[in-house]
């Protein structure tokens, strides 16, 4: 064990760096693309360099890290490069954990986005967001880097957002496809719902932990509601992000990307995301069985499910994608069954192989010589089954019906409610008649169209109010003045004279100056 | 009592300022409105610009030099206005409200600059009616005297009602402005009557003094009253739910660049925060729920009606109801948490929201409209208007990474700690931010190029650009570094607490 007590500058430098670098390149790029140096196919060289050069720091630095821990052993603490925030207790730290399983996680973290960034380089030559793409990928990077290292649940959200971010722009890569930005847009959500689980525990952990910092959240006593609540939102942002069921539906629909990024999002390390944050929970999870339990029985619909849908894939990305998700709720079942070690291990082996397969499947088809197998007699025979697997059970149809039309009916009931009932009551115009055009002003010439005059008419209750108290008014003066001739005016304002002098000794005393205000303001309202 | 006069002392401890930093950005404002005015028609925005420089620089002096770790207000400047009834020129500034100086100043600068030369009529008039406009907001950040703040509330009227329905964009421009000036006069009304109703002591002697008022606040009788007059009166500005309305119509009506000034500083907002909750401790804290109710109804309103909304600025404003029921639910939540978030998430929109409808300005001024049915693939001729606006489309999501996303996680935590079914109700709307941006954003910017005018559009120009650039870098560091403007507000909200707590 490394003494965390003794100051190591060179360590944090390192941490430090390792998600920046990737972080600077992306930065770099897009200040370059704003102010147009490395625009077109001239500046391909320039950027790919760029977040070549970085990623393959940010590696260097990992294996350094993974020497370091080797010959030093690993420290006992999560190690803090300052302040991020801080507002009243809640104090978050930038901090960094290495243990075996960020160093492992982040190795292999490395290794990919090294391979694909590589691969991207020659793929995408001659596209035209070729910086956009190496962009996004370096975001990607660092976003990865950030979740995989960081050593508490805040920094981990920040990596797990910017992924998602740079997720959504590499789905909608081909951006006036409008399937693509469609799709795009779904995953996004679909993962803004996990988002706000993972926000749900960040807080619950705040409360019932008093700490969001990994190491120390395991050590600290709650009930075991407490830790329930708080697993409970890790999971469903767990299984967002890993697409278990019944968040399957996003992740077909995120293969809209340039092969690389599909391999590096849902192939390999993306979808990994979920699994490792609840390798990361170990020492809560072991307290709930009763979650472990309900996730081992969702890992198993997520496999039956993928399998199922997967024989009737008739694309190779489609079918590469269900024999990840079956892959991803397998590594759920280890997690279920407290085999962390085991997860870890299937998620490296897993993501090399899965990697290979994806930056391979646009040459797939050239290779391969026999046809596919066909789907099998059982599944066959059973229409209803075969029917459900073709349309993957629905589940973008179901959450349709169940959320998005709900969703958008309640939108356009609100804004026919905003319009029709809150626009009259407050009484602001959502038209009016006036000479808004020249084809206004012929009608309004050859006496087809009168523009009425809108003084001394009032809108909402406000202005009819209003209306109404300026329209006894007038009824007041046309009485006494108008048709009063003199005398009953006389009369009124002696009448009248002998009260305001009573009401002024009143008016002295303070609470009827009070009253007076308030008078004044209802009636003035 | 004596820990309770300790938390006064703190709060509206008086530091007095050595250098009349304050006044003298009163008092360039006006003078380079009016050499605005004066100069040839041809010279008046570079004027103006000149004047902008000059007060973001008074201001950015006054930023640097305030000192985050001394409670109270600072910088204080404070003489006799009118004696006989105890009015004082007061002015002052602590740290919930020493950057919005900059904050306004900046944005200012960019409304200017985004003008350039879209003004086609009464060049003079419009830049001078900009830096009036500011002279009155500055004044409202820094007035300490109940009178003198309500003479800066009052003013910003006057320009806002010319810049409104001489410059707007709309057909229904001037009974736009018209409307907008008789709502705020409304609004207007009950804050003076409740001023007035504060400013009158047992002993029959008149205070003005916000300090000093807010001594005796909870000793006052009439803090029901004073509350809901308040609450009303800064309710309409803010806007919060049922009184919004004139937000959508001004954002169609109005010139793209004085909605910014609108809807990125909310005035409003910051009313509650120093008047309304302040000024009535008690009532506050019985109406507790009532705040809390109005934050999250604007928070899920806002966000459901921006939804099915088919114009960009329309849907900006939905947004901007929809944030600031955010900021109005953190200073609900009476937490550290929630008072720094609200203040915080009020300076980011001053940059987010005010660069977006200053984006979106730019796409109306080169496409003729920002109605989706005539937009569609603006991405294609207009990356960098598309990538900026997205950027800061994402801080409006409160995406990680952004300034939004500290201020905001920081109320949805508080919120969730005080009250967990409102917490879970503002995450819903977290959730809705993320769709209704997105869903708009896909249909205007990306797909298919269906208009020639689109196909023909030029991309920022280096004016543009220069703006889009600030204000992103701005919410881009601070988001990376929240506790560079965490650090200045966070003495004088715990002071604030402290006074409404006991």
């Amino acid at each position: 064990m490394l003494d965390t007590t003794e100051s190591l500058p060179l360590l944090k430098v390192i941490l430090g760096l390792i998600p920046l670098l990737p972080l600077l390149a992306a930065l770099w790029i897009a200040i370059g693309f704003i102010f147009s140096w490395n625009r077109g196919e001239s500046g391909e060289k320039q950027t790919s360099a760029v977040a070549l050069g970085a990623i393959s720091l940010s590696f260097l630095l990992i294996l350094a890290l993974d020497v370091f821990a080797l010959v030093k052993g690993l420290p006992s603490a999560t190690i803090s490069l300052g302040e991020w925030l801080s507002s009243g207790e809640y104090h978050i730290n930038i901090s960094f954990i290495m243990d075996y399983k960020s160093l492992v996680m982040a190795t292999l973290v490395g290794f990919i986005t090294l391979i694909v960034t590589k691969f991207s380089v020659n793929y995408l030559h001659r596209e035209a967001g070729f910086q956009r793409f190496f962009m996004m990928l370096s975001v990607f990077n660092a976003a990865m880097f950030l979740m995989t290292l960081s050593g508490n649940a805040i920094l981990t959200f920040i990596g797990w957002e910017l992924a998602g971010v740079s997720s959504y722009l590499l789905i909608a890569y081909s951006w006036h496809r409008d399937v693509a930005t469609t799709n795009a847009t779904r995953a996004f959500v679909t993962n803004r719902i996990g988002d706000a689980g993972f926000i749900l525990a960040i807080a619950f952990s705040f409360f019932w932990l008093g700490t969001v910092d990994w190491i120390e959240m395991g050590s600290m006593i709650t009930s075991k509601i407490h830790i329930g609540i708080i697993l409970f939102g890790f999971m469903i942002a767990a299984f967002a992000k890993s697409a278990q069921f019944p968040f399957s539906a996003w992740i077909t629909r995120a293969l809209e990307g340039p092969t690389p990024s599909s391999a590096v999002f849902y192939g390999s390390l993306m979808v990994h995301a979920g699994v490792y944050l609840l390798i990361r929970t170990e020492s809560l999870l072991i307290q709930a069985p009763a979650l472990m339990v309900f996730i081992i029985l969702t890992g198993l619909v997520t496999i039956v499910y993928a399998y199922i849908v997967g024989l009737v894939q008739t694309d190779v990305k489609s079918s590469f994608m269900f024999s990840t998700l079956a892959q991803v709720g397998l590594m759920m079942v280890w997690i279920g069954l407290g085999w962390f070690e085991l997860a870890l291990g299937h998620i490296v082996a897993h993501a090399v192989w899965r990697a290979y397969q994806f930056l391979h499947a646009p040459s797939f088809m050239q290779q391969v010589t026999s046809p596919a197998a066909p789907v099998p007699q059982w599944l066959n025979q059973k229409t209803w089954l075969y029917t459900a697997a073709l349309q993957r059970f629905w589940l973008d149809g179901i959450a349709d019906w169940m959320l998005t039309k709900p969703t958008r009916a309640l939108a356009n009931e609100v804004q026919v409610f905003d319009e029709q009932v809150v626009d009259r009551i407050t009484g602001i115009p959502s038209n009016t008649t006036m000479l808004n055009t020249l084809s206004h002003w012929e009608a309004q010439q050859q006496g087809k169209f009168t523009v009425s005059s809108d003084v001394g008419k009032g809108r909402g209750i406000f202005g009819k109010s209003l209306e109404l108290f300026a329209g006894s008014l007038q009824v007041l003066e046309e009485r006494f003045i108008l048709k009063g001739s003199g005398e009953g005016l006389m009369k009124a304002v002696n009448f009248l004279g002998n009260y305001l002098v009573r009401i002024d000794k009143l008016l002295t005393q303070p609470r009827y100056v009070l009253v007076l205000i308030m008078a004044t303001f209802v009636v003035v309202l | 009592m004596d820990k309770d006069n300790a938390m006064y002392a703190a709060y509206s401890a008086l530091h007095f300022s050595d250098f009349p930093w304050l006044s003298l950005l009163l008092v360039i404002l006006p003078v380079g409105a009016a050499l605005t005015l004066v100069v040839p028609e041809s010279k008046a925005r570079l004027m103006a610009l000149t004047t902008h420089l000059l007060v973001l620089a008074v201001t950015v002096i006054i930023a640097v030099n305030f000192d985050a770790d001394l409670s109270g207000f600072q910088m204080v400047e404070k003489n006799p206005w009118i004696s006989s009834l105890n009015i004082h020129y007061f002015i002052g500034i602590d740290g919930l409200s020493v950057l919005f100086l900059p904050a306004a100043a900046l944005l200012f600068m960019m409304v200017t600059l985004s003008s350039w030369n879209n003004i086609q009529t009464l060049r003079r008039s419009y830049f001078s009616l900009i830096l009036i406009l500011e002279f009155a907001i500055l004044g409202v950040f820094s007035a300490l005297d109940t009178i003198l703040f309500l003479f800066f509330w009052e003013t910003t009227l006057i320009p806002l009602y010319f810049l409104l329905s001489l410059w707007g964009v709309g057909a229904n421009r001037r009974y736009a402005g018209m409307k907008y000036v008789l709502f705020m006069m409304t609004g207007g009304l009950p804050i003076a009557f409740a001023f007035v109703l504060l400013a009158i002591q047992p002993d029959g002697s008149y205070v003005f003094d916000y300090t000093q008022l807010v001594q005796v606040a909870d000793d006052n009788p009439y803090q029901s009253i004073i509350f809901f007059l308040l609450l009303f009166g800064f309710g309409i500005k803010t806007p919060l739910f049922p009184m919004h309305t004139w937000l959508p119509v001004l954002a169609q009506e109005g010139h793209p660049g004085t909605i910014a000034t609108l809807v990125g500083i909310k005035l409003g907002a910051y009313g509650l925060l120093r008047f309304t909750v302040p000024m009535a401790p008690d009532a506050a804290h019985t109406y507790q729920w009532l705040l809390i109710g109005l934050g999250i109804t604007g928070v899920v309103y806002g966000a459901v009606a921006a939804l099915s909304q088919t114009n960009i600025r329309r849907m900006l404003a939905f947004s901007s109801l929809s944030h600031v029921g955010m900021v109005v639910l953190g200073i609900a939540t009476f937490s550290i948490q929630g008072i720094q978030g609200a203040v915080f998430q009020l300076l980011n929109l001053t940059m987010v929201a005010g660069g977006l409808f200053l984006l979106s300005g730019f796409l109306l001024q080169c496409i003729g409209s920002t109605d989706i049915i005539s937009l569609g693939g603006v991405a294609k001729t207009m990356p960098l208007l598309t990538s900026f606006f997205f950027f800061l489309g994402l801080a409006n999501m409160g995406v990680p990474g952004t300034s939004t996303f500290p201020a905001e996680f920081l109320i949805i935590i508080s919120a969730l700690n005080s009250y967990t079914g409102v917490g879970l109700a503002a995450l819903f709307g977290v959730i809705l931010g993320a769709a209704y941006f997105l869903g708009i954003f896909r249909k205007a910017f990306l797909g298919e190029c269906r208009n020639d005018i689109i196909a023909d559009a030029v991309d920022l120009k280096p004016r543009e650009l220069f703006i889009a650039f600030v204000m992103s870098a701005l919410v881009l560091i601070v988001g990376l570094y929240p506790q560079l403007i965490l650090g200045v507000i966070e003495k004088s909200s715990m002071d604030w607490l402290g006074v409404i707590t006991r």
